[in-house]
């Protein structure tokens, strides 16, 4: 028992509405696979684990409470150690002129 | 590429230049992965005019290339590890044994018979 292709092309149709895909009795090509593929974008990029909880995400996440960064700590008890001792950071040239002037003294 | 790389660091675990290179490429591919698909999908459709589709082409190739899947690899979110990665475990085989003795993988226990 032979079926006429009018009739196959309707249920064609007739599937393609329901399962949301691209009716193509000529079977071009399309491309619409593509389409259909899932962005694997986000999964991609969420390999690594993210950066949380440093101390500046702990100050901007709760502003009332007080966290001791201790590395930053030390940081500034040795720039003030070598302050006292006149060992600092020279001062950042600010003018054209001034940093003229450090030049002529060599 | 230092010009899509973060300005300031935002992965955690294992950190070396060859994981924040890999996670940028990660997240350069998500950005461009939709414009990436619809050049791909016109250089597919044999319906469309020859012309635009060799356009599509040349735009595809002309992208950058941290914007290709293909330069995304796994490593080793705890060792930085590019090779023997367990990519279930996101670790690299030495790392995973490390962890899983340790108890820190649930569900992961040596066998023993």
């Amino acid at each position: 028992m032979s079926v006429p292709r009018s009739r196959i092309l309707d249920l064609m149709k007739t599937q393609c509405a329901i399962f949301n895909t691209t009716y193509n009795p000529q079977r071009l090509r399309l491309g619409s696979r593509i389409l259909h593929q899932r962005l694997k974008g986000p999964s991609v990029a969420s390999y690594y684990p993210p950066r949380i909880g440093t101390i500046a995400q702990l100050r901007k996440l709760y502003p009332e409470d007080t966290f001791i960064d201790e590395k930053e700590e030390d940081w500034v008890e040795h720039l003030n150690v070598a302050r006292s001792r006149g060992k600092e950071n020279p001062k950042k040239k600010r003018t054209a002129a001034e940093s003229k002037k450090l030049n002529k003294r060599k | 590429m230092s010009q899509f790389r973060a300005k300031k660091l935002d992965i955690g675990g294992f950190i070396n230049t060859r994981n924040i290179r890999d996670h940028t490429k990660r997240k350069v591919f998500a950005e461009n992965e939709a414009e990436r698909n619809a050049l791909r999908f016109i250089i597919r459709n044999t319906t469309l005019p020859q012309r635009v589709r060799a356009q599509a082409q040349l735009e595809l190739s002309k992208m950058h290339c941290y914007t290709r899947f293909t330069q995304v690899k796994n490593r080793c979110i705890m060792g930085g590890r590019g090779r023997g990665v367990f990519s279930d475990f996101r670790m690299a085989r030495f790392q995973f044994r490390i962890n899983a003795i340790a108890g820190n993988l649930p569900g992961v226990r040596k066998a023993s018979w």
